[in-house]
């Protein structure tokens, strides 16, 4: 490289986005998920948002994935409008990515977590409860 | 580096190689043999299962690959890049068969009704948890893969970057192998 070439500069902020928008969707996906398990109607629109996917719906022996397709539905637009408005806002900032790697591994962790029934129904159903949801 | 050294190197990559080739193809035996299967769902499990092998592979053999950036040490870019975009593109894949074969799964008397009749909690525990851990490599590996398009080869100028693609590829493999091992063991009680 020759003295007067500078290296790009590289901001942080769209891995930041990238990943934000990666773990928004993954929670939207947990959400959708116990929103959809509480009562008959509330599954019901979950899986209308999802009546676009082959396999959405249907019976008898070949099935149909049902309220899964609502879901991710869900999470495939939480992760696509935020990732292109996060890395709109963030293209030319720096963060401490450092800081922020500890935060995404811990995050998804806990979503995980929020997967495993034995774990989340109490707290689910804690929260519904609370609202008055059932 | 004496001659004997450069033998022993070679002959160690050799037997890696080889070992690797007989594992992995031995291993697509396992979904391969579903296409005989005696049922009309034979077909696309054996799909989902090869795809879901090969993901699983090429999920492996990439953590290998990020372990050099958690440490800072230089990589080939370019292939590391086609790697994770063959991988991105396997789990997308992986997932779009997860879909097609869970059909049959929630069908009348496919798999789904018959686990909750004698073992529910396959299904209540393992199944649901598995359903949507199973979704969670794909986004992953593509959120690595655009990173490395997105930067260059110029990200391997600052660590910090790297060391994120690595930690992704390692957490992407995590929940492929997750999964996988949920997928195999409810194929394994109840076949489509």
């Amino acid at each position: 490289m020759r003295e007067n070439e500078r290296a790009p500069v590289l901001y942080s902020g769209p891995a930041v986005a990238a990943s934000l928008a990666v773990l928004l969707a993954f929670f939207t996906l947990m959400v959708s998920h116990h929103v959809s398990r509480l009562t008959p109607a509330l599954d019901k629109a979950v899986h209308a948002f999802g009546h676009w996917i082959p396999g959405a719906i249907g019976s008898g022996p070949d099935g149909s994935i049902g309220s899964y397709s609502g879901k991710e539905t869900l999470a495939i637009v939480v992760w696509l409008t935020s990732w292109l408005l996060l890395h709109w806002l963030w293209r030319k900032q720096d963060f401490c990515l450092a800081l922020w790697l500890r935060c995404f591994v811990i995050t998804l962790f806990l979503i995980v977590l929020g997967f495993f029934h034995p774990l989340a129904d109490p707290v689910v159903l804690f929260i519904a409860d609370a609202l008055g949801v059932i | 580096m004496s001659t004997g050294q450069h033998t022993n190197d070679s002959f160690n990559k050799l037997v890696i190689r080889a070992q690797v080739i007989i594992a992995a193809s031995l291993l697509l035996l396992l979904p391969v043999a579903n296409f005989f299967f005696p049922s009309a769902y034979g077909f696309k499990a054996g799909i989902h299962g090869v795809i879901a092998i090969s993901a699983l592979v090429v999920g492996t053999y990439l953590t290998h690959r990020a372990v050099p950036w958690l440490k800072g040490v230089q990589v080939n870019f370019e292939s590391l890049r086609r790697w994770l975009l063959a991988a991105t593109l396997l789990n997308l894949a992986g997932a779009i068969s997860g879909n097609w074969i869970y059909m049959r799964y929630r069908g009348e008397d496919g798999p789904r009704d018959w686990i909750l009749g004698n073992v529910p909690v396959f299904h209540t525990v393992l199944m649901e948890f598995k359903e949507f851990v199973s979704l969670f490599p794909f986004p992953l590996m593509l959120l690595a893969t655009f990173m490395l398009y997105f930067y260059g080869l110029p990200i391997q100028t600052r660590r910090d970057l790297t060391r994120f693609v690595g930690v992704t590829v390692l957490v992407a493999w995590s929940f492929l192998l997750l999964g996988f091992v949920a997928g195999l063991v409810l194929a394994k009680l109840r076949f489509v």
